[in-house]
């Protein structure tokens, strides 16, 4: 007794836009959202570029009581709840409480809340720690935040896995959904560009320019890319069942098919270098290899990724591979755990629009990497289905497929 | 068709003990593992204790690269996990390796080295070791495990904190449910570190003296630290292997009170709803349920609402069902509490015996179960169910049952 699951609002606090139609108009356009960081201090750093969000006034999407108990990210991912929730038409009082839930996907949650409580330790000693800062610390506060906030009683997880963090919350919301555990759930991810995280993810050289020469950006499968930028956001999408959501009359962006999990294990801060486990990932998540139109990629410009998730496109689809368009979104909106959530609701909106947005930066196209990525322009084209990779360093790879939605077509 | 899913594996590193043996018979022994705190220096805190686990002899387990490389964390996770896989007999040839998967949950992490990076950063003492920072992500020890083993099945890390290793246990099995894999580890780490204990301590959830779960005159919780580590396999993959079976996991709840960032909803409504949910996901009626492994904080509240949550799900009987709160000798191992204290309700169901609630001594009106008081028990157990309840209100609830051949 499956359920069909589809994607019925969307919701993206992004550094390109905020709400779906911003976002959109700007994701066509190949609008970058990397600009030099701001608001703290790179001179020591290598790499000066970050996707950063801008100044958001968050009291349009929170109540005023519960706005003073978040920190920043907690408010990022509570607005893009609320803008998915205004999307897709749900009237929350109208719904059973316990059969809504939220599963989400974040790096660390709030890295610079942590930093400030570690710091406050440092200068006032342990008495002086700053209780009220502990408890939005825990990753999991900004999910619980959104429980709060809108009275989500049913499912609530938060995953934190590195880049694969909010493809594994999808997987997660799509498998409950799937065997009728929840009707609606709120799914996606978020994290935030903070000073410490970038501190860490410079002192481990994961940022463009890296240890390579070269210019700093973001340019996924150039023959020149050279590592990442860091970004920031979220981005939710509500997810339900089929027959719930024909209920209510929503409106359906896209369907959710299926998800393929797999691992590698190439070293700790190492990528799926020959592509295997994204091969295993892509061939488990789609039952229908053929008819898939469109992979929004993983590739965050860093040698390896890019490298290893070419090569997996092409070990799996072959002579197809050359007709499939491929697309970065990461190239616009910079490298970020939870970055899985605004690029499944790019790729919904791919599927509902029939266009591809394009992948910009990119220059001098990896010989390695001959794929048909969408350059330049956006590509208008009828998408049957598309998959979504997320792969994080480490080893955890997920693809996720979406297809667009037909009445009546079954989900076998 | 649900798919059958038997733990077939078990390890722990905890306070009582560094293996699941000496870890069990400390349990039924009622032995208590709170001491000073040696991991860090105690002497600015207004409490000094901590479930702290000693005697681990780490040379015997990783060479000296190894541990330089490797976060507290990372180690008590690879300890627990190695007695796992060879208690689960499992081996080069016994697998597909692409089918078996792990799923960790995370508490702090190896924030214990990064906090030791920022620390010399901050304050200019000496060039920190960028090293430290391996550690940074939660996912670190989820990735230690699987690349140790070469394992490329599918891979996560639950970040809820106090019930992240409960609810990875839960994805787990989900993971074998949607034909991802055959074997899961998973369960979880977790390792003292200053900004939890602090945290924790700033919040005034602290006891200063022990983990007094449900007593009247319980002022918190004791942070422990540990790992506890379960295989969980498919049935038949388990049986064509012809491997003991520890017992039965039946299934699941989880949701979310949605009423407080740090306390719990009062009147145990979240903590009912997550046990119905976990029970109708088992298909298990209340009256099969034998025992119930608390979450038993010891803070004031918690122990209220769990109490009056178990009230709710099973009326009168509630009071005829041995309640064990294993915080009481292990502490509070954030992250890894799910994994050990599942650890416990597996044992108790393969043995029969119901570990105690330690330092109990005077009843708390408001808690008016059967804890288990001071004494393990001895009982026939079909049904165990595992509590963990998270800062935010978020709640899980396992089931596990006496593996049977037929069902």
């Amino acid at each position: 007794m499956n359920h069909r699951v589809v994607i019925t609002g969307l919701g993206m606090v992004s550094s390109i836009g905020v709400g779906r139609e911003a976002f959109w108009e700007n994701c066509l356009r190949g609008v970058s959202g990397i600009k030099p960081i701001q608001g703290f201090d790179v001179s020591s750093y290598r790499s000066r570029l970050g996707a950063q969000l801008p100044e958001i006034d968050f009291k349009a999407f929170i109540k005023p009581a519960n706005l003073r108990r978040m920190d920043r990210i907690g408010k990022v991912v509570v607005s893009a709840v609320r803008l998915a929730i205004d999307d897709s038409g749900l009237n929350l009082k109208e719904e059973d409480s316990g059969r809504m839930g939220i599963s989400i996907g974040t790096g660390l949650g709030s890295s610079d809340t942590v930093d400030q409580f570690f710091r406050s330790l440092l200068k006032e000693g342990p008495l002086g720690a700053a209780p009220l800062l502990f408890q939005t610390a825990v990753p999991n506060a900004i999910t619980s935040h959104c429980a709060i906030e809108y009275g989500i009683k049913g499912v609530n997880i938060t995953f934190s896995h590195k880049e694969s963090s909010t493809e594994m919350a999808m997987t997660f919301a799509y498998h409950l959904l799937k065997e009728g555990r929840a009707e609606v759930l709120f799914a996606g991810g978020g994290d935030e560009l903070s000073e410490p995280l970038y501190h860490v993810y410079s002192m481990l050289r994961a940022l463009s320019p890296g240890r390579g020469k070269g210019t700093e950006g973001m340019r996924p499968f150039d023959q020149d890319r050279n590592g990442m930028v860091l970004g920031e956001g979220s981005g939710i999408l509500v997810l339900e069942t089929l027959e719930h959501a024909n209920k209510r009359g929503a409106k359906v962006y896209a369907e959710m098919a299926g998800a393929g999990l797999s691992g590698s294990t190439d070293g700790l801060l190492r990528y799926d270098l020959k592509g295997d486990s994204i091969a295993r990932s892509m061939t488990l998540a789609a039952n229908d290899l053929q008819t898939v139109d469109y992979i929004s990629a993983a590739a965050n410009s860093t040698p390896d990724l890019d490298g290893g998730e070419a090569r997996a496109i092409k070990k799996v689809f072959g002579k197809q591979a050359k007709e499939l368009s491929i697309s970065s979104l990461k190239s616009m909106l910079g490298e970020f755990d939870g970055s899985g959530g605004i690029r499944a609701c790019g790729l919904a909106l791919s599927l509902f629009h029939g266009i591809i947005p394009p992948t910009i930066g990119t220059e001098h196209l990896d010989p390695r990497c001959d794929l048909n990525l969408v350059l330049g322009q956006p590509k208008k084209k009828e998408i049957r289905s598309a998959l979504l990779n997320g792969c994080s360093n480490g080893g955890s790879n997920i693809s996720l497929w979406f297809k667009t939605y037909r009445e009546g077509n079954t989900n076998k | 068709m649900k798919k059958r899913v038997v733990v077939t594996g078990l390890g722990v590193v905890s306070a009582v003990g560094n293996s699941l043996p000496e870890f069990w018979n400390s349990l039924i022994e009622g032995r208590d593992g709170t001491k000073e705190i040696t991991v860090f220096d105690p002497s600015a805190y207004r409490t000094k204790i901590a479930a702290e686990v000693i005697h681990l002899d780490t040379e015997a387990h990783f060479s000296k690269k190894e541990i330089r490389r490797l976060s507290r964390c990372d180690q008590f996770g690879l300890i627990a996990f190695r007695e796992a896989w060879k208690s689960a007999r499992l081996n080069q040839n016994s697998h597909d390796n692409e089918r078996v998967g792990v799923v960790l949950g995370a508490g702090s992490g190896g924030i214990l080295s990064v906090e030791k990076y920022f620390r010399d950063y901050y304050q200019g003492a000496k060039k920190s070791s960028p090293s430290l920072l391996i550690s940074y992500s939660l996912a670190t020890t989820t990735d230690h495990i699987a690349i140790e083993s070469g394992l490329k099945g599918p891979r996560t890390t639950t970040a809820t904190v106090c019930s992240s290793s409960s609810a990875s246990i839960g994805v787990a099995y989900d993971m074998i449910q949607m034909g991802l894999a055959d074997v899961m580890v998973t369960g979880g780490s977790d390792s003292l570190c200053e900004v939890s204990y602090s945290g924790f301590s700033s919040l005034r959830l602290v006891d200063p003296e022990n983990c007094k779960p449900f007593d009247k005159r319980r002022q918190g919780l004791v942070i422990g630290e540990g790992a506890g580590i379960l295989i969980i396999e498919e049935l038949e993959h388990a049986l064509k292997r012809g491997v003991p079976v520890h017992a039965e996991f039946l299934g699941y709840g989880i949701c979310a009170d949605a009423y407080h960032l740090t306390a719990p909803e009062p009147n145990g409504e979240g903590v009912e709803r997550v046990i119905r949910i976990a029970l109708s996901h088992a298909g298990v009626s209340p009256e099969e349920v034998d025992t119930i492994n608390a979450h038993g904080t010891a803070t004031p509240f918690n122990d209220i609402a769990e109490t009056r949550g178990i009230k709710r799900v099973f009326g009168e009987r509630a009071k005829a069902i041995p309640i064990s709160g294993i915080k009481s000798m292990v502490g509070h191992c954030l992250g890894s509490a799910g994994g050990i204290e599942a650890a416990a309700a597996v044992m108790t169901l393969e043995t029969g015996i119901i570990p105690p609630t330690i330092h109990y001594e005077v009843p708390d009106p408001l808690c008016d179960l059967n804890y288990t008081p001071n004494q393990s028990i001895k009982k026939n157990v079909r049904v165990a169910l595992s509590n963990s309840f998270a800062f935010g209100g978020n709640n899980v609830c396992l089931v596990f049952g006496k593996y049977l051949n037929c069902k």
